[in-house]
């Protein structure tokens, strides 16, 4: 009975902090411009591509232009959940919303919770519709259906709680923006991180490394390190695309390290906020 | 029905709350006062479970004020009283309703019952927006009655309303205490105060000077102001 009352008392919350968020006509404009850029992307699909002089048959042309916008996509909905989560507290306190739940018989990490799945869900849906649209033009005009192009969105859905709750937790502590601002920080770092990893294991690398020297050779720089241990967005992004297409999808732990890295990051940075947010003087 | 225990409250090096200690019974109307800065509304947080107490302990119907539970039949409107300003008057009585698992028949009963009581008739599906300090104030109390409490904790209630909205309010409260709810009063409305409550107790500076029923306070054709201003001023 009191779990059953728990779960009516957190899915409230998701359910106002959802209809809040739909009443800011900030984001009704942001989602209306994202729709309209999602379909302007039709018209890449119908260009001619050359490589090295040949023409790219349809099929590739398809595969790789619906990756590309997988990935803006998924990177472009992650800002804009930064962007939704930064300024939720603030407004819940400023609006009386927060004193009114929190005076009622609500523990506060109902409340938590119900404005973290608020905002997940709704990020969540969002990547989804745009997703969707990429699915449905690759679909029905194209006849190339992508099973693996919305399953490989879920799984981007991750990234997304991953920001929305360390937004969430920064805000607490610091200048609405400047959370923002950090978070986006620690994407461009992973991203760099897993750009140099990747250069390391090119070709051209290997060689390089291996020409005789008198270089001490580490096999744990400190950009491994940050490489292995820093929030994988980009990595869990990567994994998540390798779902499109034909691509094979498992290569053992390394490729499902990313999913476990930003899942490990979401329940200890979920922890750190319900235990900050226990201890904050409601205004 | 509220019980206060070596209560206190540190802001760094600013006692906000010192060592404070009283009860309020079942049925009472009491009213806290103390100038600006004394530590009425500290002491409203702490027991609303917004603030934690740096020592001592505060409960309500026996549970402390840190669970949620304790808060089940507590109505509160807090000072600077705000409602979203998306949201209509009815909408905000919804969402109060909703939030304490009332059924939906139920909640559009209640909150007719409430605009009523309010008298807010009319107005109640016009944006929270448009509305006055005093509107806000008077949907911020109907909202604190929703779930029919058996403790109203009401900080500084009258804020904002003309002198009628005052009477109508004071009026209000005295009904709500017939019906035996337990008021919990922070006020600086002496008058008001001394026109409608049993107990009193006065703090300063976060210490508890005097708490007492009122009828013990007053003695010698003094009023409330001349045994506050005594008191405060030392």
């Amino acid at each position: 009975m009191n779990t059953l009352k728990t779960l009516r008392s957190i899915t409230r919350i998701t359910k106002y902090t959802l209809s809040d968020q739909l009443r800011q006509k900030s984001f009704v404009v942001m989602f209306f411009i994202c729709v309209v850029f999602v379909f302007l992307i039709r018209g890449c699909y119908q260009g001619n591509y050359m490589v090295n002089g040949q023409l790219l048959d349809a099929g590739t042309v398809v595969g790789t232009v619906s990756k590309v916008t997988f990935h803006i996509i998924a990177v472009g909905v992650m800002l804009i959940a930064a962007l939704l989560s930064m300024r939720v507290f603030r407004r819940d306190r400023e609006d009386g919303m927060q004193s009114c739940i929190l005076s009622k018989p609500i523990a506060r990490w109902q409340y938590v919770m119900g404005k973290l799945l608020g905002l997940w869900v709704l990020s969540v849906l969002f990547m989804f519709i745009l997703h969707g649209i990429i699915f449905l033009i690759t679909s029905v005009t194209l006849k190339v259906v992508m099973p693996g192009y919305l399953a490989a969105s879920l799984l981007c859905s991750f990234n997304l709680l991953f920001v929305i709750v360390a937004v969430l937790l920064l805000s607490l502590l610091m200048p609405d923006i400047v959370a923002f601002l950090c978070v986006m920080g620690v994407g461009i770092v992973g991203l760099i991180t897993d750009g140099i990893y990747a250069l390391s294991h090119s070709q051209m690398a290997q060689g390089m490394i291996q020409q005789p020297g008198p270089h001490p050779q580490s096999d744990l720089t400190w950009w491994k390190i940050v490489h292995y241990v820093w929030p994988k967005l980009s990595g869990m992004q990567y994994f998540a695309s390798s779902f499109i297409g034909s691509s094979e999808v498992f290569h053992g732990f390394a490729s499902v390290y990313p999913l476990i890295n930003v899942l490990l990051y979401c329940l200890i940075l979920g922890a750190l906020l319900f235990r900050r947010f226990r201890n904050e003087e409601i205004i | 029905m509220i019980e206060l225990n070596a209560a206190t409250k540190q802001y760094g090096s600013l006692t906000a709350v010192d060592n404070v200690s009283f009860s309020v019974k079942t049925g009472e109307y009491f009213a806290l006062l103390g100038p600006n800065g004394a530590g009425k509304t500290t002491i409203v947080k702490m027991l609303l479970d917004f603030a934690r107490p740096t020592s001592g302990s505060l409960s309500i119907n026996g549970l402390s004020s840190a669970l949620a539970a304790c808060r089940t039949a507590v109505g509160c409107l807090g000072e600077n009283h705000h409602i979203p300003p998306y949201l209509s008057g009815w909408q905000y009585l919804q969402r109060c309703a909703q939030l304490l698992d009332m059924g939906r028949s139920d909640a559009i009963d209640q909150c007719r019952r409430i605009v009523e009581l309010i008298g807010m008739q009319g107005r109640e599906h016009t944006k929270v927006n448009t509305y006055s300090k005093g509107m806000v104030q008077r949907f911020g109390l109907g909202a604190a009655l929703i779930g029919k409490p058996k403790l109203l904790i009401l900080d500084e209630p009258t804020s904002g309303l003309d002198p009628i909205g005052i009477r109508e309010i004071r009026l209000l409260l005295e009904s709500l205490k017939h019906q035996g709810m337990t008021i919990f009063l922070n006020s600086h409305m002496l008058s008001e105060v001394e026109k409608i409550c049993d107990t009193v107790a006065i703090i300063h500076r976060g210490r508890l000077l005097v708490k007492d029923a009122i009828s013990a306070i007053l003695k010698d054709g003094d009023t409330l102001e001349d045994v506050f201003v005594r008191l405060v001023k030392g």
